[in-house]
């Protein structure tokens, strides 16, 4: 596979779970505060405040927002480099440098998710079609994956996808996860709501298509530690940046099955970063969970870097 | 039913003046197309309308459209599509296949002869001009033995019927002829919106070129090569041809490249891989020789790439098409096709030529002085379209006008008579109705090394226009699915 296009499909895969992410935290957040149990957690403001930090926009502290105008920005915006139709046509833009790679079934479903994503109203969008549209994303993104395991040869070319994909998959939890810490902090002296019994955190659950799984899991309403425990270091849970670390380290190794030492490789720092948190414990990280944010999203870059570096930059 | 049908058909106007592809000559819908025809007929225009949106629908969804841009944002659109499909039968398709490998095989051995001996020009067959005076004639290719022996491995030969129901060639384009992909997509579309129609056909299946064009890029491989690496290289994504690029690299399951993903060593051509180098050794090239590589030619290329030309010399590495081609598929060498046909295969030409007269001679510039109202004058070293005189469509002024400039140089030009394609009907996006449209037909042949291959189809073109006899789709042309039928 030529470099030039393993870069492009490792963005291709990133872009659509990114969409994915941004889509699901629109529709889980709005929805599910309108029948928040506490005030705080209702308010429009906090909850559109939410959206633009999570897709790294943080707003200050005393402007207000307008809904429509910030469910257009995040949705629909071919102005905002961070919305979801130019995610959408960013990872159509990538697919179409490597449609030779790729199966004409898989190139047909993005084309046909960009094209439901180009064509949606606008106005529509901010009135009434906030749920529909961010269902049909999430949904499109799923259809994808689902030609990607199952139309694609699984060899490099599949390996560079998901390693993008799982790559993304791991920094998204973890914006999510620290919006959401930030408002379960932010919510904190509402009425009868302490922050490691938030609401909130039953939000980010849901943001992470966990919730239910959770439940099974715990058999508990969510705490901070469940929650957190559940979505970084459960190896099982589908969306947790463990399960993301194995992928990628399973997905490096279809590259570089050398089982040699190199302490320069790609494979190494993977193999490094997972290591690290298969054995770590929940208590660790909440000590301080700014900090293992900054770390864990750090490594991450780290890895993608050294990829282009190694695989993409010949 | 019947008057279903009419529904259909009912508005639709024929000129006795025109050839028209389904109806014979007394007025009644072919043998061929009687089906269609009925079938088509128990749908209303409505139904049509709405199969019509389907089939566009199948085109933005298989991602086959190009970009326009505007002033605010860049727009994607779809080539024009007609469901109507144009049906060649069995004997028919015979005449053209054979014809046109015929003539690729003799422009083919034209090509080594003007690069080689040129024996042609020494024996007077073809004045030493037609290579002198062409920009597309490369020095740097003189004496190279291309590997197999083969310079137009593609060529798309442009088909039109005239009104004497015969075929004739208009254009041999054996540079990159481009729209196979088309070919394959109209074929899908067409498919997906009106399945049934095909249970009453046996239709040649087009879906074969790939492998076929890959069958006989390997057997052009260069020497001491075991199992080619073939590649497709592309001026990029955001060529207008990019579609039909990765279309043919997916379906013979080789890579697409640009130039920046190649790099040549020690007169070896490399692709850049994710584990590193990689030797190539055939490359079906999308980029026209000026720009392959900046060392020789262009030498602003950012397309090509650097000692490719020099590869390509010593024979390490095949170029299809090679290198100068072009000098064949010019206007001036399309006169002379029936004598290098006969030069060099001893043979009669299959498909007619469209008579050319040249000026050059004192009886045929007299002809022509005397008929400029119904012949097309064309300066010979002109393309594109440009000097182009319509005799028919000429002002009593215009034409002695354009007597002056045959008299004050004579050589600078040739005569055709006015050909008049043939006619389909076409649906009409304006009148929801279906008129006659001009069409023509480019057929796509392949020559390998001791084999050839001719695509059972082919593209055939509409000229959206009324009248219009211009079918290129940078003038709004449009296309249909082309059904050889089988014996």
């Amino acid at each position: 596979m030529l470099a030039r296009v393993a870069n492009n499909l490792f963005w291709m895969g990133r872009y659509i779970e990114r969409s994915e992410h941004i889509a699901r935290y629109l529709n889980v957040n709005y929805f599910s505060s309108l029948d928040a149990p506490n005030t705080q957690s209702q308010d429009r403001q906090f909850v559109l405040r939410s959206m633009q930090f999570m897709v790294g926009d943080p707003v200050l502290n005393n402007e207000v927002l307008e809904e429509e105008k910030v469910l257009y920005k995040i949705g629909l915006d071919p102005n905002f480099p961070a919305s979801i139709i130019n995610n959408v046509k960013q990872a159509r833009e990538n697919a179409n440098s490597a449609r030779d790679l790729i199966s004409t079934e898989l190139y047909e479903a993005i084309n046909k998710f960009y094209h439901f994503v180009l064509k949606y109203n606008a106005d529509a969008f901010v009135k009434n079609g906030l749920h529909d549209f961010t269902m049909n994303v999430a949904e499109m993104t799923a259809i994808l994956r689902g030609k990607i395991r199952g139309t694609l040869l699984h060899d490099s070319v599949y390996a560079i996808i998901m390693l993008g994909v799982n790559i993304e998959r791991a920094t998204q939890i973890i914006r999510i996860i620290n919006a959401k810490y930030h408002d379960a902090l932010n919510a904190q002296g509402s009425y009868g709501d302490k922050f490691s019994h938030s609401f909130e955190w039953t939000t980010l659950l849901k943001c992470a298509e966990s919730y239910d799984m959770m439940r099974r899991f715990y058999k508990k309403t969510p705490t901070s530690i469940s929650t957190l425990e559940f979505l970084i270091l459960n190896p099982n849970c589908p969306r947790s940046v463990m399960n993301s670390l194995n992928q990628v380290y399973h997905h490096i190794k279809i590259l570089d099955p050398s089982k040699a030492y190199n302490k320069t490789s790609t494979a190494f720092l993977i193999g490094k970063v997972r290591s690290e948190y298969e054995y770590k414990y929940i208590e660790e990280i909440e000590e301080d969970i700014q900090l293992f944010i900054d770390q864990i999203l750090k490594s991450l870059s780290e890895i993608s870097k050294k990829m282009e570096k190694e695989f993409f930059n010949y | 039913m019947g008057n279903l049908k009419n529904q259909m058909f009912s508005s639709y106007q024929q000129n006795p003046e025109l050839y028209d592809e389904i109806y014979d000559n007394k007025g009644e819908v072919k043998t061929i197309y009687k089906k269609l025809f009925d079938i088509y007929g128990e749908h209303s225009i409505k139904d049509y309308v709405k199969l019509n949106d389907k089939a566009k629908s199948s085109f933005f969804n298989q991602g086959i459209t190009f970009q326009v841009y505007d002033k605010k944002k860049t727009q994607e659109k779809i080539f024009p599509f007609d469901l109507f499909p144009r049906i060649i039968d069995p004997t028919e398709w015979e005449v053209i296949e054979k014809g046109a490998i015929q003539r690729s095989k003799a422009l083919n051995l034209f090509l080594w002869d003007i690069y080689h001996e040129k024996n042609i020009i020494k024996q007077g067959i073809v004045p030493m001009e037609l290579i002198s005076s062409s920009v597309n004639y490369l020095d740097q290719m003189n004496g190279i033995d291309p590997p197999g022996g083969i310079y137009n491995h593609i060529s798309g030969t442009d088909v039109i019927k005239h009104n004497d129901g015969k075929y004739y060639v208009l254009e041999d384009n054996i540079r990159c002829p481009s729209g196979v992909s088309y070919v394959i997509c109209n074929r899908t579309a067409l498919k997906r919106a009106l399945f049934g129609v095909f249970n009453h056909y046996n239709t040649c299946s087009v879906t074969n070129y790939a492998e076929n064009l890959l069958d006989l890029l390997e057997t052009v491989k260069p020497k001491g090569v075991d199992v080619p690496n073939v590649i497709v290289i592309t001026p990029g994504m955001y060529n207008s041809a990019f579609y039909e690029h990765s279309y043919l690299a997916k379906t013979m399951g080789v890579e697409l490249v640009e130039g920046r993903d190649l790099f040549v060593e020690n007169d070896f051509v490399y692709m850049k891989t994710i584990r590193g180098p990689e030797k190539v050794d055939v490359i079906y090239r999308r980029i026209d020789d000026a720009f392959i590589d900046p060392l020789e030619f262009k030498p602003d290329s950012t397309l090509g790439v650097p000692g490719l030309f020099a590869a390509y010399k010593k024979g390490n590495v095949t170029l299809a098409n090679a290198p100068g081609t072009g000098v064949a598929d010019d206007k001036a060498v399309y006169t002379y096709m029936p004598a290098i046909i006969k030069y060099y295969l001893n043979e009669e030409p299959i498909l007619n030529n469209v008579h050319t007269y040249h000026c050059s001679r004192p009886d045929e510039l007299k002809y022509v002085l005397e008929h400029v109202h119904e012949l097309v004058i064309k300066p010979v070293d002109e393309a594109g379209g440009y000097g182009i005189s319509i005799g028919n469509r000429l002002t009593k002024a215009e034409i002695e006008k354009v007597k002056k400039q045959l008299l004050a140089e004579p050589r600078k030009y040739v005569a055709q008579p006015i050909m008049s394609l043939s006619v389909h009907p076409t649906y009409i996006d304006g009148t929801k109705s279906f008129e006659q449209r001009h069409v023509d037909l480019r057929t796509f042949t392949v020559l390998g090394k001791d084999k050839e291959f001719v695509l059972k189809g082919g593209l055939t073109r509409v000229a959206l226009q009324k009248g219009n006899l211009i079918v290129n789709s940078s003038q709004g042309g449009g296309s249909k699915d082309t059904w050889v039928l089988k014996n």
